[in-house]
C-alpha cells in the first residue's frame, strides 16, 4: 500500500513540476523540449495512478482531472501537458471498458449516431470495481511512454499490441519516427526553407542530409534568433545552410522548393500555433505556391480551437526586443514580445507525424482517435 | 537513454531541475532574507504594515523575493523580521512557502533588537545558521535573475584562492537615466576587468566630482573599468565569512559599511569583493515610492517574466487573471462600465467594479475596489477595498487599503493616501501631499521607538486623534486624516522624509543623504559619508567608542583594543592617534553639554573622565615624543577655548597627578613649544606660570633628594 512518505514524495514531485512549468521558457531555467514535457507529464500521471488512493475508474479519472487542471493552469501555453492528460484519461476509459468486457471495436469506431447521442458511457458506469484495473492502466501508460520516449513506436492508436509485435520496424521515439520519413520528402538539390529551431525539423533534415545533398535556408526568427543555433547545428552535420533575416523571407521564397517547419501545437481545426514569424512564412509560401510541410509528433495535437482561450498567446519579457540597458527611452514606449503565431489550416500542405503524413483536413479524425470527446474540457 | 537516466536521478535527488549538477556535491544553497528596511522611506504607510508586505502588482513584495530565491535554486531561506514581525510571520505561514511540499524551506526569525543589516548578520553568525555560501537579499527585491552563474564564479574564486573573495555583488547593466535606477543607490564602481574584483565603490549621491584613491591605479592590474552603467540589485552572494566579519566589526551597520570596510582594509585583511554584472533578467529594490512606481510598471510590462500578473506565482486560490492586448490584465469578477477604457498597462484584480466612462492607464488596482463614473486614473496604485466616487482624477499616486475618495477629488502627482483615509468631496490635493490617519506630531513623539511593537502606540495614538480635529480645508468636508506636509514642519528630518517617500533628493547634499540612510536611533554613531577624510572619520569613531565605553562601562583594555583596530582601519599614525585622543577627551564635556559650560563646570566634568581613561592614555603616551604630541594637542585645544584658560592648569595638573604626563616633558613643552603669538600668550597665563614654577621647584627638590 502507498505509505505516507510515498504520497508526500508524489506531491513534492508534482509541485516541483508545476513550478518548473511556471518558470518554463523564461531563460532562467533550462528550456525543455515539448517531448520532454510530454514524457514527464505521463510519468507523473503514471505515478499518480500507482500511488493515489482510488477504487474505481471514476475516482481515478477525477484525480487525474483535478491534477490535470492544475498542471494546465500552471502554463497554459504548454498544450502538451493537457494533451497527455487527455491521452491518459482515454486509456483509463478503454481499460475500464475492456475490464467490463465490452468490445473495443464498438467503442472505437463510434458511429455517427453514437456521436450525436454522445455520453453513451456516462460517469456512473465507471463506479464498478475491478482488481486488475490499476495494473492494466499502468501497463498502458507504460506503452504510451515508450511511444513518446524510446525504443518502440507503439503507434497503433489505442489498439493494444503485445510489445514484441512492433519492436522490429522502428528503433526510437517520435522524433526519430518523423525523421525516418525524411527521404520521402526531401530530394537532391532541393532548396528547403525553415524558421527558428525545432528539434524535430533538425532531426528530419539531418536524417535526409545523410543520404542527399540539399540546401537549407534558415530564417533567424528574431528576437530570440533560435535560427542561428539551428544553422550551426545543421552546418556541423555538413548540410549547406544559409541564414536570412525574417524580413527577407518573402524575397527568398521564390527560390525555395519546400518549406519545412515545426510547431508548438497543432490545433483542432488543423491550424498551428507556432513560433512567431511562421504566419509570414506560410503566407509567403502560399503566394509562391511552395508546399508547406509541418513536422509535428502526435502529442502536439490538441483539441483546442484558436481564439478559444485568452491564454492562446504568450508574451515574454521585452528584453530581447529592446534591451533593458536602453535607458530613458524605455519609459516612453511600450514594448511587446509575443512568442507565438497562428497559422490557419488553409496555408498548410501536409502534416508529418510519427504515424505518417496527413492533410490538415484529416486532423479532426486523428483527434477523435486520440482523445475521448468528453475529455476535451478537462 | 543515458541522458534520460541522468535526468531522472537528478530530479529524484534534489526534487527539482535547474539546481544544476554541482548541487550534488555542494551543500544546499541558503539565503538570508532581511524583511526589514531599517529605514522609514515608506512612512507613514509602513506604520500600519511592514514594507515587505506592501502590495506590488497585487502581491506582497516578499513573495517576489521568495519566488526569486526559489527559482534560482535556494533550498533554505532564513527570513529575518523586526518591524511588525508578527504580520510577516502570519503572511508567510499562510503562503505557499510554508507548505510541506515547498522546495524552499523557510525559517522565520524575529527579534525586536535588529536595528540594521549588521545586527541581522551578527545574529546569523551567533546562531551559525549558514553552512556555506549564501544569498543575501532584502525583502523588497523584485528579480528574476538567475544567480547560478554568479554563484559558480563565486565558488570558483573561493576554490582558487581560499577565502579571499568574501562577496559577489549582483549588478544589472542599465544606462544612466533609466527609470528603474534609484538615484540614491546610484554607484560608481571601479573594477578589475579581468577578475571582476571591485577596487573602489562609491555612491554618487548627486555629486559632480568623484575622487578615486590613487592606489587602485597602482595595484598591478593591466586593465580596469570605471562603471556608471550599473543598477544595484541588492542581491549579493556571500561566503559565511561575511557574517563573521560583521561580528568582528560591530560598527558595520549596512552593506555599504561592509563594502567600504573591506575595500579599505583589503591590504590588511586580504579580503576582496567581486561583482557580477548581468545583462539578462531583471532585478531592482523597491527602496522608495518612485522605485515602487517604476518596478510596478516594469512588472505590468512583463519585464520580470515569468513573474507576470497572470502567472499567479503566489499560488493563491481564485487569483487567476486573464491577459489581453496592450498589457491589460483582468482578474475574475471584474466589471467595467459602459464607455470605460483600459488603455494600456492596467492590472485590475478580482471583484473590482469600475463605473462608466472611466479612463485607466498605467495603473494597478487591487481587489474589491469600487470606482465610480468619469474617473481618470494614470499611474495610480490603488490597493485593496478602496472606494473611489465619481469624477475623480488620480495621477501618479498611491492609495492604500480601505481609503475612500469622495466625489470630485483630484490627486495631483505623488500623493499618498495611507490606510483608512477619507478624502473629499470636491478638493484638489497639491503635488506631493501625504495623508495619514496618524498625526504627524504623534509620530514625532514615538519617533524613538519606532522599531518596537506598534499595537500599544496605535491605541495611544487613537486617543489623541479623537482630541485633534481633521482640517476640512485640507482633506475636504467629510475627510478624515492628517496631512503630513513637508513645509509646515521646521524639522529638517521631516522635510527629508516626505521627499524620501518619492525618493527625490532635492539638494544633492551628501551629508543629509548619508544621514537618512541610517536608522535614526538616537544613540547610533553617525557614520560619516565616504567623502570625509580618514582622520576626521577616525576622530568620530574614537568619540563614539569612548561614548559607548562610558555608557556600557567597557574596560579600558577593551577601549585600547578598539582604538587600535580603528587606527588600522583608517590608517592613522600613532602621532595622530595621540593628538586625536587628547582632543576628543578634552572636548568631550563640550560635546555632551554644549559649548556654554563655565570653566569650573568643565573641570568638574572632565576630571572624573580623565581619571577613568588614564589607563588609555598611559597605553599610548610612552615615549618622550608622545608626551609632546599629547601636550601640543592639549595646547591646540585650549588655544581654541580662550575662555577656559583658567581650567587649563587644573586639567594639566590632573594629568600630571594621574601620571599621564611627566613633569620633565611638561617643562620641555613649556620652554620650547611656543611658536606663535597666541601660544606665547598662553604660556604667560598666570596659573600656568605658577604650575610650572611649582614643577620646577619640585624637580629641583627631587634632584636634591636624589643626590
Amino acid at each position: 500500500m502507498p505509505g505516507p512518505d510515498k504520497e508526500t514524495d508524489l506531491t513534492e514531485r508534482l509541485e516541483a513540476f508545476l513550478s518548473d512549468l511556471k518558470r518554463g521558457g523564461s531563460g532562467t531555467g533550462p528550456l525543455r523540449s515539448s517531448a520532454e514535457t510530454a514524457r514527464e507529464t505521463t510519468a507523473l500521471l503514471r505515478r499518480i495512478t500507482a500511488q493515489a488512493r482510488w477504487s474505481s475508474a471514476g475516482d481515478l479519472m477525477e484525480i487525474i482531472r483535478k491534477e490535470g487542471r492544475r498542471m494546465t493552469a500552471a502554463q497554459p501555453s504548454e498544450t502538451t501537458v493537457g494533451n497527455m492528460i487527455r491521452r491518459v484519461l482515454k486509456i483509463v476509459r478503454e481499460e475500464y471498458a475492456r475490464s467490463r468486457g465490452s468490445s473495443e471495436e464498438a467503442d472505437q469506431q463510434e458511429s455517427l449516431h453514437k456521436m450525436l447521442t454522445s455520453g453513451g458511457l456516462s460517469e456512473e458506469n465507471f463506479r464498478q470495481h475491478f482488481a486488475p484495473l490499476r495494473a492494466n492502466v499502468i501497463e498502458a501508460i507504460n506503452e504510451l511512454l515508450t511511444e513518446l520516449g524510446n525504443l518502440e513506436p507503439a503507434v497503433r492508436l489505442s489498439v493494444r499490441l503485445t510489445s514484441s509485435a512492433t519492436a522490429s520496424f522502428l528503433k526510437e521515439g517520435t522524433t526519430d519516427n518523423i525523421a525516418m520519413q525524411a527521404l520521402e520528402h526531401i530530394h537532391s538539390n532541393e532548396v528547403i526553407m525553415t524558421i527558428g529551431r525545432s528539434r524535430t525539423v533538425e532531426a528530419f533534415l539531418k536524417n535526409a542530409g545523410r543520404k542527399r545533398k540539399f540546401h537549407v535556408i534558415v530564417a533567424e526568427c528574431a528576437p530570440f534568433c533560435q535560427g542561428h543555433e539551428m544553422a550551426t547545428n545543421l552546418s556541423k552535420d555538413g548540410i549547406e545552410t544559409t541564414v536570412i533575416t525574417d524580413a527577407a523571407i518573402f524575397a527568398v521564397m521564390s527560390r525555395v522548393n519546400k518549406v519545412i517547419i515545426g510547431t508548438q501545437t497543432v490545433l483542432a481545426n488543423g491550424g498551428l500555433r507556432a513560433v512567431n514569424g511562421t504566419h509570414t512564412l506560410a503566407l509567403a509560401a502560399k503566394h509562391h505556391s511552395t508546399p508547406l510541410i509541418v513536422c509535428a509528433p502526435m502529442f502536439k495535437l490538441s483539441p483546442q480551437f484558436p481564439n478559444e482561450e485568452d491564454t492562446f498567446h504568450k508574451f515574454v519579457s521585452p528584453h530581447e526586443v529592446l534591451p533593458f540597458t536602453e535607458g530613458e527611452i524605455l519609459s516612453k514606449v511600450n514594448v511587446h514580445c509575443p512568442v507565438f503565431d497562428y497559422v490557419p489550416p488553409e496555408l498548410i500542405t501536409l502534416f508529418i507525424s510519427n504515424i505518417g503524413g496527413h492533410a490538415p483536413s484529416y486532423i479532426y479524425r486523428l483527434m477523435s482517435e486520440l482523445y475521448h470527446p468528453e475529455d476535451h474540457e478537462l | 537513454m543515458a541522458a534520460r537516466g541522468g535526468k531522472q536521478s537528478r530530479s529524484g535527488l534534489s526534487g527539482r531541475k535547474g539546481a544544476g549538477e554541482q548541487d550534488e556535491e555542494e551543500p544546499p544553497l541558503q539565503a538570508v532574507l532581511v524583511a526589514d528596511s531599517f529605514n522609514r522611506r515608506f512612512f507613514p504607510i509602513t506604520k500600519d504594515q511592514p514594507r515587505a508586505l506592501l502590495p506590488l502588482g497585487n502581491a506582497a513584495m516578499i513573495d517576489y523575493t521568495l519566488e526569486f530565491l526559489t527559482s534560482t535554486g535556494v533550498q533554505e531561506t532564513f527570513v529575518f523580521c523586526c518591524w511588525m514581525a508578527s504580520n510577516i510571520k502570519e503572511h508567510l505561514l499562510k503562503s505557499k512557502w510554508c507548505r510541506p511540499t515547498s522546495p524552499n524551506t523557510v525559517h522565520i526569525i524575529t527579534s525586536d533588537l535588529y536595528r540594521s543589516l549588521g545586527d541581522v548578520l551578527r545574529d546569523v553568525d551567533a546562531k551559525s545558521l549558514v553552512r556555506s555560501d549564501f544569498v543575501l537579499v532584502y525583502g523588497d527585491v523584485v528579480s528574476n535573475i538567475d544567480v547560478s552563474q554568479a554563484l559558480q564564479e563565486h565558488r570558483q574564486r573561493r576554490k582558487m584562492e581560499k577565502n579571499i573573495s568574501v562577496m559577489t555583488m549582483m549588478f544589472k547593466e542599465s544606462s544612466p537615466g533609466h527609470r528603474s535606477r534609484c538615484e540614491e543607490d546610484d554607484v560608481i564602481v571601479a573594477v578589475d576587468s579581468k577578475s571582476q574584483q571591485i577596487l573602489h565603490y562609491q555612491k554618487t549621491q548627486g555629486l559632480k566630482k568623484m575622487q578615486f584613491p590613487m592606489n587602485i591605479f597602482h595595484c598591478g592590474t593591466d586593465e580596469f573599468e570605471i562603471r556608471h552603467d550599473l543598477l544595484d540589485c541588492h542581491i549579493s552572494i556571500c561566503s559565511p565569512q561575511v557574517a563573521e566579519l560583521f561580528t568582528d566589526n560591530f560598527d558595520y551597520q549596512t552593506r555599504d559599511d561592509f563594502v567600504r570596510g573591506i575595500l579599505v582594509n583589503e591590504e590588511i585583511l586580504g579580503n576582496q569583493i567581486h561583482m557580477h554584472a548581468t545583462k539578462d533578467g531583471y532585478g531592482a529594490r523597491v527602496s522608495n515610492l518612485l522605485m515602487y512606481d517604476s518596478v510596478s510598471s516594469d512588472f505590468v510590462r512583463r519585464w520580470v517574466y515569468p513573474l507576470t500578473p497572470e502567472s499567479n506565482f503566489t499560488d493563491r486560490e481564485g487569483q487567476i487573471c486573464t491577459y489581453s492586448r496592450h498589457n491589460v490584465y483582468r482578474g475574475s469578477g471584474v466589471s467595467l462600465g459602459h464607455g470605460s477604457q483600459m488603455e494600456e498597462n492596467v492590472f485590475i484584480d478580482r471583484d473590482t467594479s469600475i463605473g462608466a466612462n472611466c479612463s485607466i492607464s498605467n495603473s494597478v488596482i487591487g481587489n474589491n475596489c469600487t470606482i465610480g463614473d468619469h474617473v481618470v486614473l494614470d499611474h495610480a496604485y490603488i490597493w485593496n477595498d478602496v472606494h473611489i466616487a465619481s469624477n475623480v482624477v488620480i495621477s501618479q499616486s498611491v492609495v492604500c487599503d480601505k481609503v475612500q475618495v469622495k466625489q470630485g477629488v483630484t490627486l495631483n502627482k505623488q500623493c499618498v493616501l495611507a490606510y483608512n483615509v477619507v478624502i473629499g468631496p470636491n478638493i484638489s490635493l497639491p503635488e506631493g501631499t501625504v495623508v495619514s490617519m496618524h498625526h504627524p506630531e504623534e509620530e514625532e513623539e514615538d519617533d524613538e521607538d519606532e522599531f518596537l511593537s506598534d499595537d500599544a502606540q496605535v491605541d495611544q495614538g487613537k486617543d489623541k486623534t479623537k482630541q485633534k480635529v481633521f482640517n476640512p480645508a485640507e482633506v475636504g468636508a467629510e475627510g478624515k486624516g492628517y496631512i503630513w506636509r513637508a513645509s509646515s514642519l521646521d524639522d529638517t528630518e521631516e522635510e527629508e522624509l516626505s521627499h524620501c517617500l518619492w525618493g527625490l533628493v532635492l539638494k544633492p547634499d551628501p551629508e543629509s543623504d548619508s544621514e537618512d540612510s541610517e536608522p535614526d536611533g538616537p544613540d547610533d554613531p553617525v557614520i560619516p559619508s565616504p567623502e570625509m577624510d580618514d582622520v576626521k572619520v577616525f576622530q568620530m569613531e574614537v568619540l563614539g567608542t569612548l561614548q559607548r565605553g562610558l555608557e556600557e562601562n567597557i574596560g579600558c583594555d577593551n577601549l585600547v583594543l578598539e582604538i587600535n583596530s580603528l587606527k588600522y582601519a583608517y590608517n592613522i599614525t600613532l602621532k595622530e592617534v595621540m593628538q586625536i585622543l587628547t582632543k576628543v577627551v578634552l572636548e568631550y564635556p563640550f560635546q555632551q553639554q554644549g559649548p556654554q559650560l563655565t570653566p569650573s563646570q568643565y573641570v568638574k566634568l572632565l576630571l572624573p573622565l580623565l581619571k577613568k581613561w588614564a589607563p588609555v592614555f598611559k597605553n599610548y603616551v610612552k615615549r618622550a615624543q608622545d608626551h609632546l604630541d599629547c601636550l601640543s594637542a592639549f595646547e591646540e585645544h585650549f588655544l581654541e577655548q580662550e575662555s577656559h584658560w583658567t581650567a587649563m592648569v587644573k586639567v594639566l595638573m590632573n594629568m600630571y597627578e594621574l601620571e599621564i604626563l611627566e613633569e620633565e616633558m611638561i617643562l620641555r613643552w613649556f620652554s620650547q613649544g611656543a611658536t606663535n603669538d597666541q601660544s606665547k600668550q598662553l604660556r604667560k597665563n598666570q596659573g600656568l606660570q605658577k604650575f610650572i614654577q611649582w614643577l620646577e621647584e619640585a624637580e629641583e627638590s627631587s634632584e636634591e633628594d636624589g643626590e
